[in-house]
């Protein structure tokens, strides 16, 4: 399976349509069949075409989500539900707002190739200004199915948090796609200590989507990444495939026979000691 | 086993605990260790620690593996260390006191699968061995380690030693106080899988000690490739955990990044790491030692405070900790969420 995680650098956003045709020729580009959006799409793309109006900064986005971005979002998931369906592909949207019973969840979902939602996730650990703003955790993290893959989707700060990958790991996951969007700077550090960690200590694959673009009075940029084990990747890095912030999009093959004798050769979830984590209520 | 060959093992047996015997390791201490040191209370915003990256030799004579290690203690004491970590498997060099140990060396380079190391070629294993050298090594190690701490004032944690216990073998490390009082011990708790394949037994349980140093634990290598471990340390509000390293693979940058440096990342917490390194018996190891932090409280930003640039030769890394600074990013700390409802 070929993957790919998009920065939304380089798409045209000056109308919808606009948008709409420089995604498409963009995910035609990857030639993957499995494709990642990042974190806060559907704001970046509302503002750049107008379908939201700016705001005046990046925590006034968070706290004030108006009743127009009910039906701009119908509008977003619509259009790349369509994409999906166009291009016979799976792809995950990047993230989106939304209320329920008057809690306001940060969150993704993944399209299947007939357009389909298969799966939603809400983010389920958040930053403190996140907290500040009033958003509300998800309690569960749920699987869907990609090609003959198991996945599951970690989104923005759950990928600092390694109950997540471990989580989804025990329960047999086999790839983890991440909408993420890390404020522009140095963020080598910060990736490596979140996705790559998780999939070296779970032996999973990972598409690592990172937002690049301006979002009210905040710049984001980081690397996308397609990460897998150390031991089935150029030079042991555990990149497949590494851009560069600020780059398209980052794509790779995925090699699932040789994942799967690594997993036979190095059983690293098997040397797991449950006895030794009653205090994480897992033993 | 014929009769005989149990005479000899026990005689054998009895020789190295002779060898290694406390009155003599204690006479040949009083001799090169200076008079105990007062340490200078401690700064809680300048804690120095020193991570050793000990090579692997081979010692016959026990009072060598004695001065080998207060060679390096007095090294760190004069870093200005408070606190030094030794490596994992740091009584491989005692290994030195078997006869025949170069005939060990060939049997496993002839091996076909040197990895292993579950059969030494003559029918005993590596934990027959471990066993075999409990009774000599344990008293020694013990007061070795007690009078360096105490000598120089520091707290020392060992490293880690495969010793017999109750009919099975564990991986332990082990802390010394500034005063030479054992402060305690941890098994490691989770094993390679050739470890398993040495029959050696996995701890049960993670333990921490309070010190004016901090609150510390030292779990042992393979533990820090599990962030449970360091979920549970931090848990208990450890500052800082000491974690001896012993890796049997050739070094790769990125492999090496995969144990104690993302667990500090996750767990808000100092880290020291100390490596074996070097070849004996047909086993290689190699390592980077280091002391690791919280990205956010790094100056370059990189969870690096201090990293040896050597991964196969002696080397230390000495680094200033700073537990206010700890404190205050753990009670301010821009993304870490604990969510107890997560499945």
């Amino acid at each position: 399976m070929r993957v790919a995680a998009l920065t939304l650098a380089g798409i045209k956003m000056n109308s919808l349509e606009d948008y709409r045709n420089s995604l498409l020729t963009m995910l035609k580009q990857t030639g993957a069949s499995l494709v990642v959006l990042p974190a806060y799409s559907s704001l970046l793309v509302g503002f750049s075409t107008a379908q939201l109006k700016p705001p005046a900064d990046f925590f006034t986005i968070l706290k004030d989500l108006t009743s127009g971005y009910g039906k701009w979002l119908e509008l977003f998931l619509d259009l790349h539900a369509s994409a999906a369906r166009e291009l016979e592909i799976y792809l995950v949207p990047g993230t989106y707002f939304f209320r329920e019973s008057g809690c306001i969840f940060h969150s993704a979902c993944c399209f299947d190739p007939e357009g389909r939602v298969i799966v939603s996730q809400k983010q389920t650990h958040l930053t403190r200004e996140e907290r500040e703003a009033g958003l509300c955790r998800g309690e569960a993290l749920n699987f869907f199915t990609v090609g003959e893959l198991k996945a599951g989707l970690i989104i923005g700060n759950d990928a600092r948090h390694p109950e997540t990958g471990r989580i989804l790991a025990l329960n047999g996951a086999d790839i983890i796609l991440h909408c993420g969007a890390l404020e522009a700077g140095f963020n080598c550090w910060p990736q490596a200590a979140g996705i790559w960690a998780q999939v070296q200590q779970n032996q999973f694959w990972a598409v690592e989507a990172q937002l690049s673009g301006k979002l009210a009075d905040r710049s984001f940029g980081a690397a996308p990444i397609v990460h897998g084990p150390c031991e089935i990747t150029p030079g042991l890095s555990g990149y497949l495939a590494r851009g560069y912030p600020g780059d398209s999009y980052a794509a790779a093959w995925l090699d699932e026979p040789a994942r799967q004798e690594l997993k036979q050769k190095y059983p690293l979830l098997e040397l797991l000691n449950p006895e030794a984590y009653s205090e994480l209520g897992r033993n | 086993m014929r009769l005989i060959d149990q005479f000899k093992e026990k005689l054998f047996q009895r020789y190295l605990v002779w060898l290694c015997r406390p009155a003599r390791l204690r006479r040949h201490l009083k001799s090169v260790l200076p008079q105990p040191y007062i340490p200078a209370p401690v700064d809680r915003k300048r804690v120095r620690a020193a991570a050793l990256q000990v090579e692997l030799k081979l010692f016959k004579n026990p009072l060598a593996y004695a001065d080998e290690m207060h060679r390096r203690v007095k090294e760190a004491f004069e870093a200005g260390a408070q606190i030094v970590a030794f490596p994992e498997y740091n009584s491989l060099p005692l290994f030195g006191m078997l006869p025949g140990i170069d005939q060990l060396e060939k049997s496993y380079q002839n091996a076909p699968d040197q990895s292993a190391g579950k059969n030494t070629g003559s029918g005993i294993s590596l934990a027959d061995i471990f066993s075999f050298m409990t009774p000599a090594v344990k008293p020694f190690i013990d007061l070795l380690f007690s009078s360096l701490a105490q000598a120089y004032g520091v707290y020392i944690m060992a490293g880690s030693y495969p010793f017999a216990e109750a009919g099975t073998v564990v991986n332990r490390s082990f802390l010394y106080s500034p005063e030479g009082r054992l402060i305690g011990s941890q098994d490691k708790v989770h094993l390679l899988p050739v470890e398993a394949e040495w029959q050696l037994k996995r701890g049960r349980s993670f333990s921490h000690f309070d010190t004016p140093l901090g609150r510390l634990a030292i779990p042992v290598c393979m533990d820090a490739t599990y962030y449970e471990t360091f979920r549970i340390l931090e848990s208990h509000r450890v500052d800082i955990v000491l974690l001896p390293i012993a890796n049997l693979e050739e070094y790769n940058y990125w492999l090496a990044l995969r144990g104690i440096w993302p667990r500090v990342q996750e767990s808000v917490i100092y880290g020291i790491k100390s490596s074996l390194v070097g070849s004996v018996a047909g086993f290689t190891f190699t390592g980077r030692a280091g002391i690791f932090a919280p990205l956010e409280i790094t100056p370059k930003r990189d969870g690096v405070l201090a990293e040896v640039e050597s991964f196969s030769s002696e080397a230390m890394a000495v680094a200033e900790l700073n537990l206010d600074a700890l404190h205050q990013l753990r009670l301010n700390h821009p993304w870490r969420d604990h969510n107890p409802t997560l499945t």
